[in-house]
């Protein structure tokens, strides 16, 4: 955490230096105040009334600016650093192999990035301007009681390791807390994303007052561990305060009697001292805010550290990338998800040539998205190995292999931006024409003239502004216009009628002849044309061959084919 | 792609300096979307499809914000709980009289010192610790009092949020980022809580400190008390100053944070196509671009809202100044004695610490109101309709669509005046190309959406006069876009039943064809979903959706797309199974898969809002029309 302070280390500096303008004024105006009032207004004489006055309100405009100044430098410094923080963690979490998005989940990858991070800004903002406040008070509190008498020094002494007794003591047990405190607002969280995307299920099934005891215990439990560290923390300020008190009576006792004993004592000294004894107290007490903030801003800094330093799962490649052909080869691959009992895939083996238009079909959970998930390398394969262009998925820089894919995923994620952002996502410096293009092969430039904006048309976040054909067919023109080697459709077609579905693949056809395309498909209607189609049956490829071979040779592809007539 | 088909779209961009058609709308504002705020700040930006422009929507940034509306809110949220808050009344009020004591206690020893009165020591000594006492547990009460008012005012808060949430209109979270919706939640919610539990107890000593002081210097002379109320005023006119641009800047702050938020929020949950597209460093930019002016709002918040505190000081050393001088003049003029002066100067500098302390919650105080303005602004969203008394019972399941029109957008009709008369336990297919209104039909028959004009019957009753979650009760629904719940798998099926055996939710998940795959998950039915269901196959969440409406029991059912990431053998094998559920029920189903439909009762041709055909999958066929232009690519397809 501290590297990311660095930068800022200026402003860092500065804060605290203007916040010892600010605090030596607030020394010195106390004993203007007491000049005006004893040599001006109880001696009637105007005149230094005013020009102390004058002075005083001099001196505290000058003392407000410290002020201000520190405020500012303490800000720029905290605010900046809570923003670089904030970007490396986003930045970071869109780096996130999908095993790791899929153990954080979403929701506590939200809460991190966007409430841990202001935790922790918090507490810099407080450190920056309260730790040399705080200290200064407490340390010059010390001095100057020395300086009376190193009798109540030694009374303060004596007190401290209490303090710092107290302070431990709350800080351990505080600390896992916290971090309860932040897994229960993930819990919260959670729960609000799961109601506001699935809203139309919930409304449906008339499932609310579910959902809001679902939610109530989420928020019980947020709220009752919230108040429990509260609950603990009310009593460290008490406890600090009672100790100092006591040293504040002991000076008054030590004191008295030491002036009885007729030692060299006044009452001044003892009324400084007890004065410098609550400048003490002041310090300790705001020590403690800050202590507490720490605690909080611990479980925070080690959340985030986790997410930000959380291992490479995909470590990059860096060999020097193959001519770019569209070959895809899949030796021996098995794959099974983390967690997960059982094998997915088994032993896969397939070459796809340049070119070539490979159909996948099979069951509801043999592996067809699985298969598409690892060639642009979204998962690592347990055992085998999967190759593009001949070198292996693992030797590639991730940039550099998904550049020759585009895949269309399964369920359409669109981005509430206009239609024309969502496809030029494809291929940045796209033109208009090629634009239209790509959305006139997917068979969506029809649906996209008809809207009033045209191909500015906003989509709304999640695309629920469209249906589900038309996300199928603007994600698939997003996949066009990215001109990859290799392009894979995820059983993408789906929502389609037959009609689009096949004039998209003629056209799809005639505009990229040279594309490996892997289509996963459900109706054989879609992959009919394929040179080859690989059917898997529960994780291995059970025949693959072209359509007519297939029929011939093939039970379950017959099977299947029966099933659509 | 090859250099032919390269060259291939060179040649359909035949004319450089001219756009193609489609993209003339918004060429003014192509980028308009680039800049995060611009996008956000025009909010009545045309949407197409199913956006509906709701009259709300843009309010939502223009609305003039009454702060003292908000207030009032926040106050009858605190109203609620008058016992903690006479508590905190209490405790404050120990603390405030203990804090002023123990000094004047502190005097009395010097005193007794320098009187040589040892034996008073003790006595006076004891005292003050108990003084400290009080004090000390009265801080803890303060604190301990707050902490709970709190987290019990954020607890009602947040349910109510939540319970508006579950009330909201799906036209309404259709159209809003969710993202916001939940920085509300927390966020928000969260700035108020602290506000209450750091800052409540202060205002209330610091109001205290400052009444009971202009009480006192009023007894002392009215004259001078007066010439203080200067400085009051000074500082009322200063702080409205002030708060104005305060104001205006921390509710930019929150509403910058809700957008960021929500950005996070798309981004986080669409991750996948970005890393496929490897478009990470630019959502990576734009997410840098949102979060430094979230950046450059706050330090301008904090830095406006951290003035105040050396303002009110200059402001109350100038009022110091003024009254000495008044003091020293009035003294000189014989209106008061030196006593008096001495007296009243110490009050006035008393007056100022409160008022400074006041001064320096009032960023926080600010912070919390924004937050609060947002949080009620969601809560004061009207909620779905809910007008319907009429309660169903004994659904026959009759369902007439009467002459409806509906659009999303005025002005680009998707339902024209749409007619369909269903009977009692008919199955009934919607066919049609994308687009042409085959969801939208679902959508008003569930009442997520609200006709503009005609009129949907069930049994002979419009639907908006039935009873809403009657409606919905008798109505299960399967969508496309499967929704699953980080739960367990039971409890997934079991959702809209809950109280079905064991036995039920395993012949659901028999009938639907899950029970296989389910088998082998880790824990079975008892396997909680990670992520809602993200290691499960589109087509086995798909599966299990079904088995929900298994479970159901409904008297109408609509599967929407129901199976189609779902292969067509196990679809075949649930098909006997479909045939038993639908009987004697009502049923609507869209699909493309022309081979589920084929014996349905009816099948209907919609195309561009309309109906173009009905009749059973024969008559149909022999009509030669529509249908069977489609029915014929699939059956192309099929032939070799």
């Amino acid at each position: 955490m501290l590297k990311y302070l660095k930068k800022y280390w200026l402003f860092c500096l500065l804060a605290p230096l203007f916040m010892v303008g600010e605090i030596a004024m607030d020394l010195i105006q106390p004993d203007m105040m007491a000049t005006i009032v004893d040599e001006g207004v109880l001696k009637s004489n105007m005149d230094v009334v005013l020009k102390e006055g004058i002075r005083m309100i001099l001196l505290v405009l000058f003392g407000g600016l410290s002020g201000v100044m520190c405020g500012v430098f303490a800000n720029l410094a905290s605010q900046q650093f809570g923003n670089d923080l904030r970007k490396d963690l986003f930045a970071k979490i869109m780096n996130l192999s999908f095993e790791q998005t899929d153990q954080f989940s979403t929701g506590s990858l939200i809460t991190r990035l966007v409430n841990d991070t202001t935790q922790i800004q918090q507490m810099v903002t407080l450190s920056v301007r309260g730790v040399v406040r705080s200290s200064i008070m407490f340390a010059g509190g010390i001095f100057m009681l020395y300086l009376q008498s190193p009798r109540f020094a030694l009374i303060a002494a004596c007190g401290l390791p209490f303090i710092l007794l107290f302070v431990v003591f709350f800080l351990k047990k505080a600390t896992p807390m916290f971090t309860a405190v932040q897994q229960k607002l993930d819990g919260v969280n959670n729960c609000v994303q799961e109601t506001l995307a699935g809203a139309r299920v919930v409304k449906a099934y008339v499932r609310e007052e579910h959902e809001l005891s679902r939610f109530d215990a989420a928020n019980d439990a947020l709220c009752s561990t919230s108040l429990r560290v509260q609950a603990l923390l009310a009593f460290m300020t008490p406890c600090m305060n009672i100790v100092l008190n006591l040293c504040i009576v002991t000076i008054l006792y030590v004191g008295g009697c030491t002036m009885r004993a007729g030692e060299d004592m006044t009452s001044g000294q003892i009324m400084a001292a007890i004065t410098y004894m609550s400048m003490i107290l002041h310090g300790v007490t705001f020590m403690a805010n800050i202590f507490q903030t720490f605690t909080r801003a611990r479980a925070s800094v080690s959340r985030v550290n986790e997410a930000l330093h959380c291992g490479d799962s995909l470590p990059d490649g860096s060999a020097k990338p193959p001519e770019a052909q569209g070959e895809v080869e899949l030796r021996h691959v098995t794959f099974a998800y983390p967690g997960g009992s059982q094998n997915v895939l088994e032993d896969i083996s397939l070459t796809i040539h340049r070119g070539e238009t490979l159909g996948i079909i099979g069951a509801t959970g043999s592996g067809k998205s699985t298969l598409v998930s690892l060639i642009p390398r979204f998962y690592d394969a347990a055992e085998g190995e999967v190759l593009i262009d001949g070198m292996n998925v693992k030797e590639y820089s991730l940039k550099q292999l998904r550049e020759r894919i585009a895949i269309v995923m399964q369920r359409a994620e669109l981005y509430s931006r206009p239609i024309e952002a969502n496809i030029r996502w494809g291929r940045d410096n796209a033109s208009p024409w090629e634009i239209k293009h790509a959305a006139r092969v997917a068979q969506a430039d029809d649906f996209i003239c008809c809207t009033k904006d045209g191909y500015y048309t906003l989509v709304t976040e999640g695309g629920h502004s469209l249906s589900g054909g038309q996300k199928q067919r603007i994600s698939i023109a997003r996949a066009i216009l990215k001109d990859a080697e290799i392009l894979i459709f995820d059983d993408t077609t789906n929502a389609l009628d037959l009609q689009t579905e096949s004039r998209l693949y003629q056209a799809l056809e005639q505009s990229c002849p040279g594309t490996t395309k892997i289509i996963v498909a459900q109706r054989i209607a879609s992959i009919r044309n394929a040179d080859r189609i690989a059917v898997l049956d529960g994780g291995r490829i059970a025949a693959c061959g072209t359509h007519e071979k297939l029929l011939a040779s093939s039970a379950i592809y017959r099977d299947i084919c029966d099933s659509q007539q | 792609m090859t250099e032919k088909n390269r060259s291939d779209i060179h040649q359909t961009n035949n004319h450089p300096n001219t756009l193609p058609p489609g993209f003339e709308a918004g060429k003014a504002d192509t980028f308009r979307y680039h800049s995060q705020e611009a996008k956000q700040n025009s909010p009545a930006v045309n949407f197409g499809g199913r956006r509906k422009t709701s009259a709300s929507m843009g309010q939502s940034v223009e609305k003039p914000k009454d702060t003292a509306h908000t207030l009032r809110r926040l106050l009858q949220y605190l109203g609620r709980e008058k016992l903690l808050l006479l508590l905190l009344l209490g405790a404050v009020i120990l603390v405030t009289l203990t804090a002023l004591a123990a000094p004047a206690l502190q005097g009395d020893g010097i005193d007794l010192i320098l009187s040589g009165d040892w034996h008073l020591l003790g006595d006076l000594l004891v005292r003050l610790l108990a003084v400290y006492l009080v004090n000390t547990l009265c801080t803890l009460c303060q604190t301990y009092v707050s902490a709970h008012l709190s987290q019990r005012i954020v607890r009602r808060m947040r349910h109510h949020l939540f319970e508006k949430i579950d009330c909201l209109s799906i036209p309404y979270l259709d159209t809003h980022s969710s993202g916001d919706i939940m920085s509300r939640m927390t966020n928000d919610v969260e700035n108020i809580s602290t506000s209450i539990s750091q800052s409540l107890g202060s205002l209330f000593s610091g109001v205290l400190t400052i009444v009971g002081t202009v009480a006192i210097m009023f007894h002392y002379c009215f004259q001078l008390t007066l010439i203080t109320m200067v400085t009051v005023v000074i500082t009322i006119l200063a702080t409205r100053l002030m708060s104005a641009a305060m104001r205006k800047v921390y509710r930019k702050r929150s509403q910058v944070l809700g957008q960021l938020n929500g950005y996070s929020e798309e981004m986080i949950t669409g991750y996948r196509s970005i890393v496929a597209y490897n478009k990470q460093e630019d959502v990576i930019r734009e997410f840098n671009r949102a979060s430094d002016e979230l950046t450059k709002v706050s330090i301008r918040a904090e830095i406006l809202g951290g003035s105040m505190g050396p303002m009110m000081n200059c402001i109350s050393n100038v009022g110091f100044v003024i009254v000495s001088a008044f003091g020293g003049y009035f003294a000189l003029k014989g209106i008061i004695t030196v006593g008096v002066i001495s007296a009243f100067i110490i009050y006035a500098k008393q007056f100022s610490r409160p008022l400074n302390e006041i001064a320096q919650l009032y960023g926080s105080l600010q912070t919390a109101l924004a937050g609060a303005e947002r949080i009620f602004e969601l809560l004061e969203q009207p909620d779905e309709d809910n007008s319907g008394t009429l309660p169903l019972e004994q659904v026959r399941g009759e369902i007439t669509f009467r002459n409806v029109s509906f659009s999303y957008v005025p002005g680009s009709p998707v339902l024209r005046d749409f007619s369909l008369t269903v009977q009692p336990g008919q199955k009934i297919a919607l066919v049609g190309a994308t687009g042409s209104g085959k969801t939208t039909v679902v959508n008003l028959l569930m009442r997520f959406y609200t006709p503009d004009s005609g009129e949907i019957l069930i049994d002979g009753t419009n639907i908006q006069d039935i009873r809403r979650d009657d409606l919905r009760r008798n109505t299960a629904i399967v969508l496309q876009d499967t929704v699953l719940f980080t739960d367990t798998v039971e409890n997934n099926i079991r959702y809209a039943n809950p109280e079905a055996t064991r036995e039920l939710v395993e012949l659901a998940a028999q009938t639907s064809n899950s029970a296989r795959f389910i088998r082998h998950l880790p824990q079975k039915y008892q396997t909680v979903l990670i992520q809602a269901g993200a290691h499960l196959s589109q087509g086995q969440r798909q599966l299990l959706t079904i088995a929900r409406a298994v479970l159901a029991d409904p008297r109408i059912l609509i599967l929407d797309e129901a199976t189609s990431s779902v292969d067509t053998r196990t679809e075949k094998n649930i098909q006997d199974a479909m045939i038993r559920l639908m009987q004697n029920r009502t049923s609507l189903i869209i699909a493309h898969r022309l081979s589920t439909i084929q014996d349905a009762d009816k099948i209907v041709v919609m195309e561009k809002g309309q109906v173009v055909e009905i009749g059973s999958h024969e008559e149909l066929l022999r009509k030669k029309g529509s249908y069977y232009t489609l029915y014929m690519t699939q059956f192309a397809g099929e032939q070799t």
